[in-house]
C-alpha cells in the first residue's frame, strides 16, 4: 500500500530524513519509534505532502503511485489520513462543519454527489457513538479551547468519519490520560480491517499496549535503525533510546 | 504680545547667547520657520482632539530666567534617589548647575549638551545625531529644536555601561514666577552598551512652570536602555515631553512613565525601529486627581520583519481629572512577523473624572500578531467590601486595589531603589501610609 | 449552516461582477448640476407640501457652506457635484395594480438579481419595496401589513399621505447640517423607504427593501425612514446591488430609526455595489449616514455585511438616549483588489443603565485598505453604562491594509468598558490541515473566512445569511494564490 525507498527529505537547509526505506501492506499496523528529533514527524508530514519540506531523493508511492507530484488534499482524496500531533484551531468553523466539508469535497473528488445530509447524520451518530463524543462537542469550534485530549479524540473521529485507507497517527498518545488513551486506542483499534493499514509514530511503548503493531521501527537521525515485532518496542521501554544512540554513534 | 509673538521675539535675544555660525544653529533656524508656520497645536489637528493648551498658552511665560538661583542640596535631596548612587545632570531655571550635579567622561560621556555643541571633539556625534528622529510636523518639537542649546548629553560607546544609573533632573524655581523651559537631550547609546536613565521634572513652591523636552535616543545593535520618566510635580506645572527614539537589530529599548503630578501632562513618545530582532517597550502608570489632563501619546513604528512592541498603560483618574491614551501602531508591509501588543486599562474613581482612549492598529503586513484591548471600569465593590470587612479601612483598601490594578507595570521596574521610590509616591499621592510590599 | 457547494462554485466560475448589467429604461432625468432650482425642481416633481420644499432649500443653504470631510482613511477622487444629475425616475410611472403592467425590461432585472417578484410574492413573510433609481416602483405585501396598521412605503408617498409623522421625526435624528453628505441627501434625497409600526405591534414579516444605482451619471440619494412606536418590533432588511459602471457613482443615504419607549428594531444590510474591476477602476462611492434613536427600554441592532462599493464611508450609529436602552452593530467588512472602507459606529450612552454591543470583523484582500472607526461616549449621566467592542482584521496577502481607529470617551465612573482588537491572517498551517483532510486551499479559505465572520453572519435573518455567505466568497475569490 505504502512503499517509501530511500527518501530524503530537508527543511530550508537542513537535512531530516536520511534515506528511509518502509513498506507498509493492508491490514497492518506499523510502529515507528524514535528519541525526539529523530526525524518522526516530519516523516509523517512528508507523506501528508507538507510543501515546507522538500523531498530530495527517494520515492513514496501510495498504491502503486508515486505521489510526489500530489497537493495534500489529493493525497487526503487518495485515502492518506495524518492525524496531527498538533491540531490547528480554526475559530468559528464548528466540528461537524468541517467534516461535513471534508467528505463532501473527497466524493467531489471521486465524482460522487454530496452526501445526504441524514446518511451524514447517522454516521456522525455512529462514529461520535464510537468514541464517545458529547453531541455538544460537535457544535463546538474546531480544535478551539479544546483539551489536549479533546483534540485527539477529534482527530481520531475525522479519521473514523473519513475512513482513509492509511492512517498516520502522529504521537496520538502525547497529552493523553490513561482513560482518553484507551478510548482512542479503542477507537483506533475497531477501525482496523484487512483493507486498510496504520502507521503509529510515538515516543514511548504505552500506546502500543493497547494498539497492537504487526512491526516496530526505530528512527534515529533521518534514518530506520531497526526493525522488529512487537518484542522491540518492550526491549526499548527497557533499555531506552540510549542503547540506539550509542549502538549508532 | 501673545506667547507665539514672544517666542519668535525672543528667538533673537537668544541669538545673542548662542554661537550663530554652526550647523546646529541653521538647524534652529530651519525648525523656528516650521514652527512659525504651525503654530501651536490646536484641538483641530487629530493628534491634539483631547488635549488643548489654550488656557496655558495665555499666561505670560518667560523663556529666560529673571536672575540666577542657587538651591541647596539638602532641600532638593529627597527629589533626588537618594537611595543609591547615580550620575546627576542637573539644572535649575534651565541653567546647569554644576554644584548639584555629578557628571563623568570616564569611559562613558555624561555632560551637558551645550558643552557638546561647542567642543569639536564631540561635533561628529552632534552632526550624525543631532535632530535627525524629531517629528518636522509637531509644532512643539520644532519649537523646542529651534531653542535647543541646554540639557543632557549621554554617549555611551560599543560595549560600555555606566558604572551607575544616571538621573537628569530640573528644578524651576520661583524666581520667575512663570518659565518656559525646553530641555534637550541626545541620547547615543552604542553597540552591545547598556545605561538606565531615571528623568524628573520638578517646580518649586509655587512656579508656574511650562516645560517643552525633547529627548533624542539612538539605540544600536544590542543595545540596551532603561529610561524611567518621574512626572510627579506641582499642580501648577505643566509638560510637554517629546521623547523619539531610534533601535537598531536586537536593541531593547524600555520606556516607563509614572504620571503623578503636574496640571497638563503631555507624552509624546516615539519608537522608530531600524532593524529587527527589535523589543520596545511602553509602560505607565498614571493617577489623575484634582483638575489634572494627563496625555499618552505613543507611536510604534514597526518597518523591519520579526520586531516586538509591548505596551501597557494603566491609568486611575480622580477629581475632575482627564485621562488620555491614544497608541498607535503601525506596521509596515515588509515588517512580517511583527508581533505588537497593546493594552490600556483605566479606573474612573470620581464621578467627574473622564477617560477618553484611542488606540489605533494601522497594519499593512500580513503574517503579523497585534492586538490592543482597553478597558474603562471603576474599583470592585465586592473586592472593597471583602477588604474593610477584613479590618482595612476604606481609604487604604482602595489605594491596595488600586496598587494592585497597576501591579503589572510597577513589576517591571528594573532597579529596587527606583521601585520603591515609585511606590512610595503612589502611596503619597493616595493618602495612604502603606508600604505596598506585601 | 446551509451552503449547498456546487451553487458556490458556479457563483465561483463567474469572474466578473455577477450583477453587472445595465437596466435600459427610459428615464425622466433633470439636468445635470445643483443649485436652488435643482432642489426646487426635485420638490417640484414630487409634488410635495411647502414645508418639505423649505426643509430641503435650508438643507441645501446649510451644505454649501460645509466642506467634504477629510478624516476617514480613504482616497479617492471627488465627485464634482455640478456633474451629477440629481433626479431620474423610471418614467413609466406608477401605481400598478398588478404586476403584469411593470415594465417586463425592470421585471427581467429582477430576476437577474435573484428577487423576482413573483418569487418574493410567494416567498412567505418577506415584503418588498423596490427602490429602482429614485422613485418606489412596486410595492408589495402592503394590505397585509395595512391591516396591522403597518405603514410601509416609499418615502414620497409617506410625504403626500403622511405629512405629520414625517413632519415630526425627518431629521431629529440625523439633522440636516449632521455632516456633508447628510446635508446633501436633505437637499436632493429623491425617494427611499418609510416605514412605521404602530404601538405594540410585532411587524409579521422582515420587511424588505433592495436599492440599486442605475442610470449612468444618477447619484443615487435615498432617505429611509423607519419609526417604531412604543412596544412595537421590527425587522428591517436592505439589499443592494449595482450595474457595473466605468465612470464613479455617488451614493449618499440618510436612513434614520427612531424606537420609541419598549420598540426594538433590528436592521440588516448586505451591500454588495459594483467595488470596480480589478484594477480599481470605477465603483460606487458609498457614503452613508445611519444613525438610529432609541428611548426608553428600546432595541436597536445594526448588522451589516459589506463586500461592495470602491470607497465605503458609513458609521450605522445609535444613540441610547432612554434608560435601560440597547444598541448592537455586527459587521462584516471585506475589501478586495483597490477597495477601500472606513466603517464602524458610534454608541452614544446617554440614558442610564444602557448597554453597546460592538462587533466588527474586516477582511482585507489585494491591495485593498480596510479600516474600522467606532466610537463609544458615555455621558457624564449615563450611570452604569456598559460596552464590549471586539475588532478583528483578517488579513490575506501583503498588499493590502487593516486599521482601526476605536475612540472611547468616559466621563462617568460607573461604566465598564471594554474593547479588544486583533489582527491576523489566515495560517498556513491552518490551511494544511483543511488540505489534509482533503479540502483545497480555495475552499479552505472560504471555511476559515466563514468561521472567522460567524458571530455577525448568525445575526443575519436566515434568508440573508446564506446570500451573505455567498458575496464574502465571491468578494474573496482569487485572492490568495
Amino acid at each position: 500500500m505504502l512503499k517509501i525507498e530511500n527518501l530524503h527529505a530537508r527543511v530550508e537547509e537542513k537535512e531530516i530524513l536520511k534515506g528511509i526505506n518502509l513498506e507498509v501492506n493492508p491490514g497492518e499496523v506499523h510502529a515507528i519509534m524514535g528519541p525526539n528529533g529523530s526525524g518522526k514527524s516530519t516523516l509523517a508530514s512528508v507523506i501528508a505532502g507538507r510543501e515546507d519540506f522538500e523531498v530530495t531523493k527517494g520515492t513514496i508511492c501510495f498504491n502503486g503511485e508515486d505521489i510526489e507530484d500530489l497537493d495534500p488534499e489529493e493525497r487526503a482524496h487518495a485515502g492518506v489520513f495524518l492525524s496531527f500531533q498538533y491540531p490547528v484551531e480554526i475559530p468559528g468553523v464548528t466540528v461537524t462543519n468541517f467534516i461535513k466539508a471534508a467528505i463532501n469535497e473527497s466524493r467531489k473528488a471521486k465524482g460522487l454527489d454530496d452526501m445526504p445530509a441524514n446518511e451524514m447524520l447517522s454516521k456522525i451518530r455512529e462514529k461520535s457513538g464510537l468514541l464517545e463524543i458529547d453531541r455538544k462537542f460537535l457544535s463546538r469550534s474546531l480544535n478551539e479551547g479544546f483539551s489536549g485530549g479533546e483534540k485527539k479524540r477529534n482527530e481520531i473521529f475525522q479519521m473514523a468519519m473519513l475512513e482513509p485507507k492509511l492512517a498516520i497517527l502522529d504521537e496520538t498518545d502525547s497529552g493523553l490520560d490513561i482513560d482518553a488513551l484507551r478510548i482512542v486506542a479503542n477507537g483506533v483499534n475497531k477501525l482496523r480491517s484487512k483493507e486498510n493499514a496504520i502507521v503509529v509514530i510515538t515516543h514511548y511503548q504505552r500506546l502500543l499496549d493497547h494498539i497492537v503493531p504487526d512491526h516496530v521501527h526505530v528512527l534515529y537521525n533521518g534514518k530506520i535503525v531497526k526493525s522488529g515485532t512487537k518484542e522491540l518496542a518492550f526491549e526499548l521501554e527497557d533499555k531506552g533510546y540510549d542503547w540506539i544512540k550509542a549502538e549508532n554513534e | 504680545m501673545d506667547l507665539n509673538e514672544k517666542l519668535l521675539s525672543s528667538f533673537i535675544a537668544f541669538e545673542d547667547k548662542v554661537n550663530v555660525n554652526d550647523e546646529v544653529h541653521e538647524i534652529r533656524t530651519a525648525a523656528l520657520k516650521r514652527f512659525e508656520q504651525q503654530g501651536f497645536p490646536t484641538k483641530k489637528i487629530e493628534a491634539w482632539k483631547y488635549t488643548s493648551l489654550q488656557t496655558l498658552l495665555k499666561k505670560d511665560f518667560s523663556i529666560f530666567p529673571s536672575s540666577k538661583s542657587v538651591l541647596e542640596y539638602p532641600e532638593v535631596r529627597q527629589y533626588f534617589l537618594h537611595e543609591t548612587e547615580t550620575f546627576k545632570i542637573v539644572f535649575v531655571d534651565g541653567q546647569y548647575s554644576s554644584f548639584l550635579s555629578e557628571t563623568t567622561h570616564d569611559g562613558v560621556d555624561v555632560c551637558l549638551f551645550s558643552a557638546a555643541i561647542e567642543k569639536s571633539k564631540y561635533k561628529h556625534v552632534v552632526d550624525q545625531y543631532f535632530n535627525k528622529i524629531t517629528n518636522q510636523k509637531d509644532a512643539l518639537s520644532n519649537l523646542n529644536t529651534a531653542f535647543a542649546n541646554e540639557g543632557a548629553y549621554i554617549f555611551i560607546p560599543k560595549s560600555k555601561a555606566p558604572v551607575k544609573p544616571i538621573e537628569i533632573v530640573h528644578f524651576a524655581t520661583g524666581t520667575t514666577p512663570q518659565i518656559l523651559l525646553q530641555p534637550r537631550n541626545l541620547i547615543v547609546v552604542e553597540e552591545n552598551a547598556e545605561v538606565q536613565i531615571i528623568e524628573r521634572h520638578q517646580a518649586l513652591g509655587n512656579v508656574e512652570a511650562f516645560t517643552n523636552s525633547v529627548t533624542e535616543i539612538f539605540a544600536h545593535k544590542n543595545a540596551r536602555v532603561d529610561y524611567y520618566k518621574f512626572q510627579n510635580d506641582s499642580m501648577k506645572a505643566s509638560i510637554v515631553d517629546n521623547t523619539f527614539i531610534e533601535q537598531h537589530d536586537s536593541s531593547e529599548v524600555s520606556v516607563h512613565t509614572f504620571s503623578l503630578g503636574g496640571a497638563l501632562v503631555r507624552n509624546n513618545l516615539n519608537f522608530y525601529q531600524r532593524g529587527s530582532h527589535i523589543n520596545s517597550i511602553m509602560k505607565g502608570v498614571t493617577l489623575g486627581s484634582e483638575r489634572q489632563h494627563i496625555d499618552h501619546y505613543t507611536l510604534v513604528h514597526h518597518t523591519q520583519p520579526d520586531c516586538e512592541s509591548h505596551q501597557d498603560y494603566k491609568g486611575i483618574y480622580d477629581g475632575r481629572s482627564v485621562g488620555v491614551f491614544n497608541g498607535k501602531i503601525v506596521v509596515d508591509k515588509i515588517a512580517q512577523k511583527t508581533n505588537a501588543f497593546q493594552q490600556n486599562n483605566n479606573l474612573l474613581i470620581s464621578d467627574t473624572a473622564t477617560v477618553n482612549t484611542k488606540p489605533q492598529l494601522e497594519i499593512f503586513a500580513d503574517d503579523v500578531r497585534c492586538s490592543h484591548g482597553c478597558t474603562i471600569g471603576q474599583l470592585d465593590e465586592d473586592a472593597l467590601f471583602y477588604l474593610q470587612s477584613r479590618g482595612i479601612p476604606k481609604k487604604e483598601a482602595a489605594a491596595l486595589l488600586m496598587y494592585a490594578f497597576a501591579n503589572n507595570v510597577l513589576e517591571s521596574v528594573r532597579n529596587a531603589a527606583l521601585s520603591k521610590r515609585v511606590k512610595d509616591m503612589i502611596a503619597e499621592k493616595l493618602g495612604v501610609k502603606i508600604g505596598f510590599d506585601l | 449552516m446551509a451552503y449547498t457547494e456546487e451553487e458556490l462554485k458556479k457563483e465561483l466560475e463567474t469572474k466578473e461582477y455577477e450583477y453587472g448589467f445595465y437596466t435600459d429604461i427610459e428615464s425622466d432625468t433633470l439636468p445635470k448640476g445643483l443649485n436652488e432650482e435643482i432642489v426646487r425642481a426635485i420638490s417640484q416633481k414630487k409634488e410635495e407640501p411647502e414645508w418639505m420644499t423649505n426643509w430641503r432649500l435650508e438643507a441645501f443653504a446649510q451644505w454649501k457652506k460645509m466642506k467634504e470631510p477629510e478624516w476617514a482613511n480613504v482616497h479617492y477622487e471627488k465627485p464634482n457635484f455640478q456633474d451629477i444629475s440629481y433626479y431620474s425616475a423610471p418614467n413609466k410611472k406608477p401605481k400598478y395594480n398588478s404586476l403584469d403592467e411593470v415594465d417586463p425590461e425592470l421585471l427581467d432585472t429582477f430576476k437577474k438579481l435573484g428577487i423576482s417578484i413573483d418569487e418574493q410574492k410567494k416567498l412567505a413573510g418577506v415584503a418588498v419595496d423596490i427602490v429602482m433609481d429614485s422613485v418606489s416602483v412596486a410595492t408589495t405585501f402592503k394590505k397585509t401589513l395595512a391591516e396591522k396598521g403597518i405603514i410601509f412605503c416609499s418615502i414620497s408617498e409617506a410625504i403626500q399621505e403622511h405629512p405629520e409623522l414625517v413632519k415630526k421625526y425627518i431629521g431629529s435624528v440625523v439633522p440636516a447640517k449632521d455632516n456633508f453628505y447628510a446635508a446633501l441627501n436633505s437637499a436632493v434625497f429623491s425617494d427611499g423607504s418609510f416605514c412605521y409600526i404602530p404601538k405594540g405591534v410585532r411587524c409579521p414579516m422582515e420587511l424588505s427593501t433592495y436599492f440599486r444605482i442605475n442610470q449612468a451619471g444618477t447619484g443615487q440619494f435615498e432617505r429611509t425612514l423607519v419609526i417604531a412606536d412604543k412596544e412595537s418590533y421590527v425587522s428591517y432588511l436592505e439589499g443592494c446591488t449595482a450595474p457595473s459602471r466605468d465612470e464613479n457613482q455617488l451614493h449618499a443615504a440618510v436612513v434614520e430609526l427612531i424606537a420609541l419607549d419598549n420598540a426594538e428594531i433590528k436592521y440588516s444590510t448586505v451591500q454588495n455595489w459594483f467595488p470596480g474591476d480589478k484594477e480599481g477602476k470605477g465603483g460606487v462611492f458609498n457614503f452613508v449616514t445611519k444613525r438610529g434613536l432609541c428611548e426608553r427600554n428600546a432595541k436597536i441592532s445594526w448588522t451589516q455585511v459589506e463586500t461592495g462599493s470602491a470607497v465605503t464611508w458609513k458609521y450605522p450609529s445609535c444613540i441610547l438616549k432612554g434608560d435601560h436602552s440597547v444598541g448592537e452593530f455586527y459587521s462584516i467588512a471585506v475589501t478586495n483588489n483597490f477597495q477601500q472602507a472606513d466603517t464602524g459606529t458610534k454608541m452614544v450612552h446617554l440614558g442610564k443603565n444602557t448597554k453597546s454591543t460592538i462587533i466588527s470583523k474586516g477582511i482585507s484582500a489585494g491591495q485593498s485598505q480596510n479600516s474600522y472607526r467606532g466610537l463609544v461616549q458615555i455621558g457624564s449621566r449615563a450611570e452604569n453604562a456598559r460596552n464590549f467592542s471586539q475588532c478583528d482584521s483578517l488579513l490575506m496577502g501583503n498588499e493590502c491594509g487593516a486599521h482601526t481607529f476605536p475612540y472611547i470617551e468616559a466621563k462617568n465612573k460607573s461604566a465598564q468598558i471594554e474593547h479588544e482588537a486583533t489582527t491576523s491572517k489566515i495560517g498556513e498551517d491552518q490551511i494544511f490541515y483543511c488540505n489534509q483532510r482533503g479540502i483545497d486551499t480555495e475552499k479552505a479559505i472560504a471555511l476559515i473566512v466563514n468561521g472567522f465572520s460567524k458571530e455577525v453572519l448568525n445575526k443575519l435573518p436566515m434568508e440573508f445569511a446564506v446570500e451573505a455567505q455567498k458575496l464574502l466568497e465571491i468578494s474573496l475569490e482569487g485572492s490568495v494564490g
